[in-house]
């Protein structure tokens, strides 16, 4: 497909996406999204199921520009909370929570949530035009990655992002591993055996990543303020003043570069199978604080650590519709509900779909253009309205924000053990900030964890045990020969400083 | 039979004349279905809109409720300790028959009363249309002459298609190499990336692909063609004596009144033959079969007892 001949059936896509119905639709979307996306543990999978059967009597096409509404348009909500509380929204927002949360508790919010909702527009619109023209070519290499080359990826992500947030080294390999030791819980994926479910059939299906997330950062926060004396917690604690609500000039200089680049790794990482947004936004952070020129300030508010990720989020989660619209396959669970919804209105997704139905697939691209101006709109001015939650005192909003943690929690899966998980992981998450212990490498080992084992004993069985199948394989040698670089360089340039002063001495 | 009938008769009568008359104002709320896995499944959007299609059969109602969690063991549980009254459901899909055999569950098949059968879905292999064999015979001869060396990819081990590659080994006398992903999607994935030769799967899983001509359908396990390509000739017809599908039906918690079940049953009988949800299931290709409470009971008696004798032979592995 050339350029031109793009263009012209996106014209024809604008035509289908501005009719009065999908403009509705599309709307409704956007406002489901942000919704789901503020409230904790409720995501744009719960979002999309419960809105399917809604569309049974639509259209394909506008039942397609609402759902694929809710999902990106979590991705505009999802860092309220993460900015405000410290509890992330959905998974993909788990990062915004590290500097967002520290500036608001400068009464930075305000520009937080702006840069948030900006970057994830700017992702937005970018991450579309590469599915417009890019599309096919993309899809096809995506298959190229087979169980090694996942593996190596795999490793390659682990071993450089487990220290994302910087810190003592041997504390976030500590957690890495007990999220590596979490993920193991459940069904063997090779031999189906239950592991380390003591006999309980509630453990089988394995430790729910939003309960353990939200338990970790947004009860642990919640505990962390309850020990502080009454006289604080009746203080309000921050007014911030209108002035400050949105970001400065200087704000959106230094955030232009971490929203291009989060775009960019979005979009990348978007394309290749697995949980694409949560990694994305931890690539992000790690790449935004590597070429700081103050990367010390991460950590503590600085503000390219909440626009990397958030644009990366969002340019992941455009990307994902590339492989479920061209391949028909679904690389993470948001799309794979969004492919039931497409069976359901008669469509299948693959190689033929859009020559055989060129009004949905280009009337729903358009849509995505009409639906992120929509929810820039739709969030900027909720801005001042959402930073005006921290006026209230905290003995109020403590409680309300543990409300809103277990009935969240609760609506994902109906399902109790989820909400003893996140309690019992806001316990550990309260001893983790008394000692200084990060909890985002648990996380990222606990998302990682298993693709990572399933990736190594898939390819092993396929080699019949051999190791070679690693290095044969030209992307898989290149992602370790990338990972042993990345461990090597350090001491490399240890050992050549060294050498030179000696050289020096004498 | 009659005898038996006889027995449920005086049974009813038995429980007492005033649940007898609260079965006739059957149902007075709405009927609730338990589905035991996340939503966007295939059986959640099958049974969605079937639900929709039954509630003015009905009269009231049906409302589908998931309950995630332990591989589908939790909606289970908790389907089978609720109230035998015929206002809470389970969808019975063929893991319900595996799962009793893989860890301690505290529930088979057996806890529950049969209602009604949706959906059969075939099971099969599929290859990429470019593979080297072309024939059913081709594929089976060069697994008998190089053991253990395609690979055959499924949606997740000890899951149902990964079973019924195993037991369809045993009756052509091959020897795959089972290679397990995580659900369906990914391993379509991998075949199509030239990663596994084959896949072990049900449709709509790459039919998308098998239209577009990259994927071929090399071995079809259902007893009869399947109605989107009535080309393709099942593994019978080709001298192995093999069929094996994947099932989803409905079920009630044991002790649910019969006249409640027939009740429910006719009211899902029309549901699935209304116009609307026909045209849904065809869309999503999805192989509607029809079975009554007897037939679809030994159904799951008999995939029970074959999937115990697969599992323990993996264990022992």
């Amino acid at each position: 497909m050339d350029a031109l001949g793009s263009l012209q059936y996106l014209a024809t896509g604008f035509g289908v996406a501005t009719t009065s119905e999908n403009l509705f639709y599309c709307l409704a979307g956007a406002i489901v999204g942000t919704l789901v996306g503020v409230l904790p543990g409720l995501g744009p999978i719960a979002g999309i199921a419960l809105l399917i059967p809604a569309t049974f009597n639509l259209n394909a096409t506008s039942a397609i520009i609402m759902l694929a509404g809710i999902y990106y348009g979590a991705m505009y909500g999802g860092s309220t909370t993460s900015i405000l509380l410290n509890v992330p929204g959905e998974t993909a927002s788990v990062m915004t929570c590290i500097d967002g949360y520290q500036m608001a508790k400068k009464g930075r919010a305000g520009p937080a949530l702006a840069i948030c909702a900006i970057g994830s527009f700017v992702a937005g619109g970018l991450a579309i035009l590469g599915l417009v023209f890019l599309a096919p070519p993309l899809a096809e290499a995506a298959l190229a990655f087979g169980p090694p080359e996942f593996f190596s990826l795999m490793v390659f992500g682990f071993v450089v992002l487990s220290n994302v947030t910087g810190g003592s080294l041997i504390k976030s390999l500590m957690m890495a591993v007990v999220g590596l030791i979490i993920g193991t819980i459940g069904l063997d994926p090779v031999s189906g055996n239950p592991r380390f479910t003591f006999g309980y059939v509630s453990l089988l299906g394995g430790i729910e990543f939003v309960a353990v997330a939200i338990g970790l950062f947004g009860i642990g926060e919640v505990l962390m303020n309850a020990e502080q004396p009454v006289e604080i917690l009746e203080q309000r604690v921050l007014v911030p003043r209108l002035r400050d609500l949105y970001p400065s000039l200087r704000d959106l200089k230094q955030s232009v570069g971490a929203i291009l680049r989060g775009t960019g790794i979005g979009f990348g990482v978007g394309l290749v199978p697995g949980p694409a947004p949560v990694i994305a936004t931890y690539a992000s952070y790690m790449v935004e604080k590597r070429i700081s020129d103050h990367p010390e300030t991460f950590g503590h508010g600085a503000i390219e650590g909440v626009a990397g990720p958030e644009s990366a989020n969002n340019a992941a989660c455009q990307a994902a519709f590339i492989p479920l619209f061209v391949l028909g396959i679904p690389f993470a669970p948001p799309t794979a509900i969004l492919l039931g919804a497409l069976l359901i209105h008669g469509v299948n997704p693959g190689p033929a779909m859009i020559a055989e139905h060129p009004q949905l697939f280009w009337g729903v691209v358009a849509s995505m253009y009409i639906g992120n101006v929509i929810l820039l709109l739709l969030n900027l001015p909720f801005v001042p309205l959402f930073a005006n939650i921290l006026r209230i005192p905290k003995k109020v909003l403590l409680p309300l924000v543990m409300l809103f943690c277990l009935t969240g929690m609760y609506s994902v899966n109906n399902f109790m053990l989820d909400l003893w998980v996140m309690l019992g992981c806001g316990a550990l998450g309260y001893l983790m900030r008394k000692w200084a212990y990060e909890g985002a490498p648990l996380l990222l080992a606990l998302v990682l964890g298993p693709k990572l084992e399933v990736a190594f004993r898939q390819s092993l069985m396929i080699s019949h045990g051999g190791f070679g199948i690693f290095v044969e394989r030209p992307v898989s040698l290149v992602f370790l020969v990338a990972t042993l670089g990345f461990l090597l360089l350090p001491l490399l340039r240890y050992t050549v400083r060294s050498l030179g002063h000696r050289a020096a001495a004498v | 039979m009659r005898s038996v009938a006889g027995i449920v008769l005086a049974l009813t009568l038995c429980a007492g004349l005033a649940g007898a008359g609260l079965a006739a104002e059957f149902p007075a709320k709405e009927v609730q279905i338990i589905i035991p896995w996340a939503p966007g499944g295939a059986t959640d959007l099958v049974f969605r809109a079937l639900a929709a299609g039954t509630s003015k059969h009905l009269g009231k109602a049906v409302v589908v409720v998931n309950k995630a969690g332990g591989g589908g063991a939790v909606g289970y549980t908790e389907a089978m300790q609720a109230r035998p009254d015929g206002y809470t459901l389970v969808t019975a899909v063929t893991p319900l028959t595996i799962l009793p055999h893989q860890a301690t569950t505290t529930f088979t098949y057996q806890s529950f009363d049969p209602v009604i059968n949706v959906v059969q879905d075939p099971a099969m292999f599929q290859v990429r249309a470019d593979a080297q064999w072309k024939t059913l015979s081709e594929f089976l001869e060069y697994a008998k002459k190089n053991p253990d060396t395609i690979t055959v990819g499924n949606s997740g081990a000890g899951g149902g298609v990964h079973l019924i590659a195993l037991a369809f080994e045993k009756a052509a006398g091959v020897k795959f190499n089972h290679i397990p992903f995580a659900g369906g999607g990914p391993s379509i994935t991998a075949l199509l990336g030239g990663h596994v030769h084959a896949v072990s799967c049900s449709p709509p899983e790459g039919i998308a692909h098998v239209r577009a001509g990259k994927l071929r359908i090399i071995a079809l396990f259902s007893e009869k063609r399947f109605e989107a390509f009535p080309a393709v000739p099942t593994v019978r017809e080709q001298g192995v004596n093999f069929a094996m599908g994947q099932w989803r039906g409905l079920a009630a918690p044991k002790g649910t009144p019969p006249d409640i079940v027939k009740t429910l049953h006719d009211a899902f009988k029309k549901g699935m033959e209304d116009p609307g949800f026909v045209k849904t299931a065809q869309d999503m290709t999805v192989n509607l079969a029809y079975l009554d409470p007897v037939e679809f009971g030994k159904v799951m008696a008999a995939d029970h007892d074959r999937y115990a004798k697969l599992i323990q032979e993996i264990k022992k592995q």
